[in-house]
């Protein structure tokens, strides 16, 4: 027999009338159990129900019910703040487990409820948020159902928008894995908690839990740290690591000293470092300077390691046999580390790396220059700017050397910024900046005679050489500024001395910043109010109060400007701190600091994609009287959401196309901004357009940002790459062409090749970190519209895309690793092989067969060998570069990096890289470590700074970069310049590029 | 045989032994215990499990809710009448296939139409005569109801009281006094739109009332606003405190005119 369907809830509703109290309970616990097909019959009923539950005779399970009941029908009826209030009134009857539409829908709608509630409460500080009880009651019965069914990912994230942190940690505690747990948790909080304070206390409880666990993840834990500003923990986590007996720790400890100097934090870093603990008794004296003396720290502690080595050999120090040996293990390691925090290490790497992998294509520059007409000063300055950005930290200026005539012919600030380029070319050459710069530099009487121009940027240079890592030039910046009445120099000299000193908020230097503020001088005024930012980035002092009231009082529009970007930068990534700053400054009558107001809304929630702020952005952006704030407020959509740049095309698209071109000009950067490195095909499709624009300096800002959008990608991964580099030739040569976009153009050339073609920019470590260099160095850089020599800021932005694999005593051992991709997708772009002197544009890619290919080649060579016959003592770097790639061919038949000769046969889908290897972003997810190898990894990170454990310690190691800094001035520069960096011989001796020797302009 | 069955057909023995001494104090209280009883029967709608008693629980349960609606009408409690009548209900409609039919089942459903009309619920009147197949419209309770409501319809008021007279069952006979009542309603509502007084002799007459007296006592009672008079009823004041909405056509075009001026400014 069919079972019988009742087809009408009628007979149940009328029984809800009857008088007797067992048959109106009859009659909810059958409707309940039928709501979902009768919600409609039932739902006029409902006055008649919602009596029975306020009843107060009825029973306490009778009541429940109905509102059970009556909250389902509301549920039906699409009301769910009436469904979930009775929800709330069924009690222990609504079902957290239940798996129903119902349940799902009001359960999301409780947690949203409560989390707002409790966020509200806690945006309020009002401690006794009067929370319904019974609200709060499912949601603990939720987030202990979600723990108890192992769903710990969902608790967690329940429990961090309720904001119970209690709840939290029970999950993170009771999950199975909890590593994993911990990471996915430090991953949310940086994503999607949006209070810098409460993501804060999320940080603080995951340090917590962290170090209650057996094996601590140290990595994370002094991640966590660092965002909390909290040295000591690192201090102590790291004395205990080199402390251990155990070699692999020390290793660990040096992998978190490299992680923690990838985000940049200077002033912490710096605490850390003068709080790790000193040996209980001193083995060595000469460590000591170590700290105020980088070079001779670097020296002496290989002699520790040498007397560790030798011990219990008549010829060691009397001392150490008297010592305690892990005193002096822990002091030789201790030297190390402290190398690592203060930057010193990584960046002397780098340098090595850059310069000996150096690809960039001087044949670009000299095009860019011969089509540049002579007295066009904007389109000379601006090839110097693209000459610097190219060869940014990879120490050559072969090309400077080359044109000394073209290159006198800067004067004045051209001048300045043609020396101060000399600092990004050296940037990160630490030991011997000073020495490369004395030429310039102003001498200590009035003897020097140099032009103040030069002088200036000598000291700019200076502070771009040592940007964030200061410690050595500090002084001589300030004794700069403190003996010059010269405002050029006065000017160079903020600059610098804010550069060196970023982050530090050292008040004597303040102070001296603040002298020449009051000077009121245009010149120095502005590069003060910059360098006073830089100097208290991300402080918050109170120092921004004094620097606006300067503002209001000067009638300098240069010193405006200047204080509203410092004042912005004071506030950088505050978050809600900031708030009040914002509201006075985008209030102000005046446009420049309204102006300044947008960088500091930009800068507070930098990388944070933080709804408020975008919202504030985009309403000034459509408001807001003067174009340049419109500009800005665009522009800054760019930092608030560089952490999600698939966002930005999308919320900027629409005033890309405004009629307002500062408007779209400001949509450019934004995009090129946040977007920069990715190779992001909407962010190219976006800009396209704009680079055709019909006002000049949108094209200028589209090439730029085009630019920074599509460092490091080359044609095989993106076609419109090659269009790209194709337009932007055809832009430089084209004798019509604006002034304005004619230097987009050029500088866009310099971004697209930037350092060598080994840097990209990333404004993120690979922690999820914002780098605070590096968006103060872009958020400065886009000053560049008022004023050129800001450009070189960009060069902050810049970081080295390679994995460097590092032994214990923290040299470059040889090493292999897999990338599992076809090699073309990542290579270098192809040198220019024919020096375009006619208008046609020459596709490089045109010519595949190998025959051609060595024909072009033996022509090209030709070529250049005809025309650098004057200059012996430099060689093409791209004809270096096939020298070394075939060097290597015969000394390594393992090697596939040389892909111009393999061309005609098929691409192996695989290449084997070498420590150290240009590892470029995009590639990083192909990297695989070979299973046989030597060398394991401590972290397997595919780029970046990467310690490895040695398993084989017995047997000698091969080292590919030596790390033999010679401060020798060898004269003949030249021979070094070729990177033997390939050649089977064991320690091969890669000499540190020479500092080249002086050269004087001409006029 | 279950003993939970036995008792309940125990208890509705007692049930109908107290409904033939017309002892209807005792029956309500025996129908509300046997209710509570059925409550415990797992095959009873809208549960309708298949338990072996099935057949048997379920035309027990049906003939408890038969008599509890005609107990209701006996009581004269139309509430009641409705509440059983819904729970009645499903045994038709659901278990109708499953059960021998009823020999009551037409008398109650006409029963119910007769309810709808009383109440003037002609929806729901319609709505449960579609319900119906077309045999059960064949049935002379059912058709006594349809046809009385098309007379209702029709205004031909005369023979809907006249068909007192030829119930098909004396259980009709109190629907059927309470509709002489929905009559007149009907009859005094049209009078006092149609007339501005009346004599208290014609009022009588088209009330359907043998005397003055009644007639006096029914204003007096539904109607107080009627004012009597010199031997006439006047209407008047009733159609005064109806207020008559009237369209406010020239305001309404003023505003047309207004919004068409401002949209062609706009544009």
């Amino acid at each position: 027999m069919a079972a019988t369907m009742v087809s009408s809830a009628g007979g149940l509703l009328a029984m809800l009338n009857e008088s007797h109290p067992s048959l109106k309970l009859h009659a909810l616990s059958n409707l309940n159990s039928f709501v979902d097909q009768f919600w409609p019959e039932i739902s006029t009923s409902v006055p008649i129900i919602e009596s029975l539950y306020e009843d107060e005779e009825f029973d306490q399970h009778q009541r429940q019910l109905a509102a059970l009941l009556v909250s389902k029908v509301f549920y039906y009826l699409g009301e769910l703040n009436d469904s979930l209030s009775y929800a709330l009134g069924a009690g222990s009857l609504f079902d957290v487990s239940e798996d129903s539409d119902y349940v799902h829908t009001l359960l999301a709608k409780a947690i949203d409820e409560y989390a707002s509630i409790k966020s509200k409460a806690a945006e309020s500080n009002d401690e006794a948020a009067n929370v319904d009880p019974r609200l709060e009651a499912i949601v603990e019965r939720m987030l202990d159902k979600c723990i108890t069914d192992g769903k710990y990912q969902q608790a967690m994230g329940i429990a961090i928008e309720c904001r119970r942190l209690d709840k939290l940690e029970e999950a993170i505690t009771r999950s199975d894995n909890v590593h994993g747990t911990l990471s996915y948790c430090i991953n949310v909080s940086h994503s999607f908690v949006n209070r810098r304070e409460y993501r804060r206390e999320v940080l603080r409880l995951l340090v917590k839990v962290y170090q209650k666990l057996p094996s601590p993840d140290y990595l994370s834990i002094c991640q966590c740290l660092m965002f909390l500003d909290e040295p000591e923990g690192v201090v102590s986590i790291l004395e205990k690591l080199l402390r251990s007996e155990n070699k692999d720790d020390a290793l660990l400890a040096f992998q978190i000293a490299f992680d923690l100097v990838e985000n940049e934090h200077q002033a912490f870093l710096l605490n850390v470092r003068d709080h790790l603990p000193v040996p209980k008794t001193q083995p060595l004296q000469t460590v000591q300077p170590g700290s105020n003396d980088p070079p001779s720290a670097q020296n002496d502690s290989s002699t520790a390691e040498d007397v560790q080595m030798n011990e219990g050999t008549p010829a060691s120090n009397v001392n150490v046999q008297d010592e305690d040996p892990k005193e002096v293990i822990y002091a030789e390691r201790l030297n190390k580390i402290k190398g690592i925090l203060s930057g010193e290490t990584s960046i002397q790497l780098t340098l090595q790396f850059l310069y000996s992998h150096n690809k960039s294509d001087l044949l670009i520059l000299k095009t860019i220059k011969q089509s540049v007409e002579m007295r066009n000063s904007v389109c000379h300055s601006a090839t110097i700017y693209a000459n610097a950005i190219m060869h940014a930290g990879t120490t050559v200026d072969t090309f400077l050397r080359e044109n000394l005539d073209w290159l006198s012919r800067a004067t004045n600030w051209a001048k300045f910024s043609a020396t101060a380029g000399l600092g990004v070319i050296h940037r990160g050459h630490l030991q011997q900046g000073r020495s490369l710069m004395a030429p310039y530099l102003p001498q200590g009487g009035a003897g020097g005679g140099g032009s103040p121009y030069s002088e200036g940027g000598a000291l700019y240079a200076l502070g771009l050489i040592h940007a964030n890592h200061g410690e050595g030039i500090k002084q001589f910046l300030r004794d700069s500024l403190r003996s010059t009445n010269v405002e050029v120099i006065q000017h160079g000299a903020c600059l610098g001395l804010g550069l060196a000193a970023l982050g530090t908020a050292d008040e004597d230097i303040y102070d001296d910043i603040k002298n020449v503020l009051y000077t009121d001088s245009a010149v120095a005024g502005e590069a003060a109010g910059i360098s006073m930012g830089l100097l208290m980035v991300g402080t918050a002092s109170e120092k921004a109060g004094e620097m606006l009231t300067y503002a209001h009082e000067t009638q300098h529009e240069k010193i405006i400007r200047g204080l509203a970007l410092g004042i912005a930068l004071t506030v950088y990534g505050r978050e809600e701190e900031a708030d009040t700053l914002i509201e006075q400054m985008t209030r102000d009558q005046d446009p420049i600091l309204r102006y300044g107001g947008m960088y500091a809304l930009a800068l507070a929630y930098s990388g944070t994609a933080n709804n408020k702020a975008i919202r504030q952005l985009l309403h000034f952006a459509v408001s807001d009287v003067s174009d340049d704030v419109r500009r800005t407020a665009v522009l800054a959509l760019g930092f608030v959401l560089y952490s999600e740049p698939e966002q930005t095309p999308r919320i900027v698209s629409l005033l890309s196309e405004s009629y307002n071109p500062h408007v779209r000009y400001g949509a450019a950067l934004a995009v090129g901004i946040s977007c920069a490195g990715t190779g992001l095909s909407e962010a190219i499709s976006l800009l396209e357009p704009l680079t055709s624009d019909v006002v000049d300096f949108v094209r200028q800002g589209a090439l730029i940002a085009m630019a920074m959008v599509m460092v490091q990608i080359n044609e095989a991964n993106d076609s419109r790459v090659g269009t790209f580099r194709r337009q932007l030739e055809k832009i430089i040569l084209d004798k019509h062409e604006d002034t304005m976009s004619k230097m987009g153009a050029i500088l866009a050339s310099g971004i697209l090749d930037a350092g060598g073609r080994n840097v990209t920019i990333r404004l993120l470590s690979k922690t999820k970190h914002d780098k605070i260099t590096a968006v103060v160095g872009l958020s400065v850089f886009s000053q560049f519209w008022y004023w050129y020599p800001l450009i070189y800021f960009i060069s902050l932005a810049f970081s080295p895309t390679a994995l460097i694999g590092l032994n214990y005593d923290l040299k470059v051992p040889r090493f292999e690793f897999l990338s599992h991709a076809k090699p073309s997708l990542f290579e270098y772009p192809k040198p220019t092989t024919v020096p375009t002197t006619t208008s046609a544009v020459k596709l490089p890619a045109a010519v595949l067969s190998t025959s051609a290919k060595a024909k072009a080649r033996a022509k090209k060579e030709a070529e250049q060998k005809e025309k650098e016959k004057a200059t012996a003592e430099k060689t093409d770097s791209s004809s270096a570069g096939k020298g070394k790639s075939s060097n290597e061919k015969d000394g390594d038949s393992m090697q596939v990096d040389a892909p111009p000769e393999k061309k005609a046969e098929p691409e192996p889908s695989f290449e084997i890289l070498i420590n150290p290897a240009r590892v470029v972003p995009a590639q990083e997810k192909f990297i695989k470590f070979l299973e046989d190898s030597r060398y394991v990894p401590v972290k397997s990170a595919p780029s970046g700074f990467v310690l490895l454990r040695d398993l084989r310690p017995n047997e000698p190691e091969v080292l590919s970069l030596t790390d033999a800094p010679s401060s020798t001035q060898s004269p003949a520069g030249g021979g070094s310049t070729t990177g033997q960096q390939g050649s089977a011989s064991a320690m091969a001796v890669d000499e540190e590029p020479q500092p080249p020797a002086p050269f004087e302009y001409t006029s | 045989m279950d003993p939970k069955l036995t008792e309940v057909s125990q208890q509705f023995d007692r049930f109908k032994a107290a409904m033939t001494r017309k002892d209807y104090n005792t029956c309500t209280q025996l129908l509300s215990q046997l209710k509570v009883l059925l409550t415990g029967f797992r095959s009873l709608p809208p549960l309708f499990e298949d338990t072996p008693n099935a057949i048997r629980e379920l035309t027990l349960a049906r003939d408890i809710y038969e008599h509890a609606v005609l107990l209701s009408v006996k009581v004269e409690d139309q509430d009641a009448f409705e509440r059983d009548f819904f729970q009645l209900k499903p045994y038709y409609t659901d278990a109708g296939k499953r059960l021998p039919p009823s020999p009551n089942e037409y008398m109650i459903l006409g029963l119910n139409l007769l309810r709808l009309l009383v109440q003037n619920r002609i929806a729901e009147f319609h709505t449960e005569l579609e319900l119906l197949s077309s045999t059960a419209l064949e049935n002379p309770c059912i058709k006594h109801a349809v046809e009385l409501e098309q007379s209702f319809m029709e205004g031909a008021y005369n023979r809907v009281l006249s068909a007192k007279q030829n119930v098909p069952n004396e259980t009709y006979g109190y629907f059927m006094d309470l509709l002489a009542k929905t009559v007149r309603d009907e009859i005094a509502g049209c009078s006092e739109k149609a007339y501005d007084y009346l004599s208290i002799k014609d009022a009588g007459q088209m009330l359907l009332f043998t005397s003055d007296q009644e007639l006096l006592e029914y204003v007096k009672e539904e109607h107080p606003e009627w004012e009597m008079k010199d031997g006439f009823v006047f209407f008047q004041k009733a159609k005064d405190s109806a207020p008559c909405k009237e369209i406010p056509s020239l305001q309404l075009i003023n505003q047309t005119l207004s919004y068409a001026r401002e949209l062609e400014r706009i544009v």
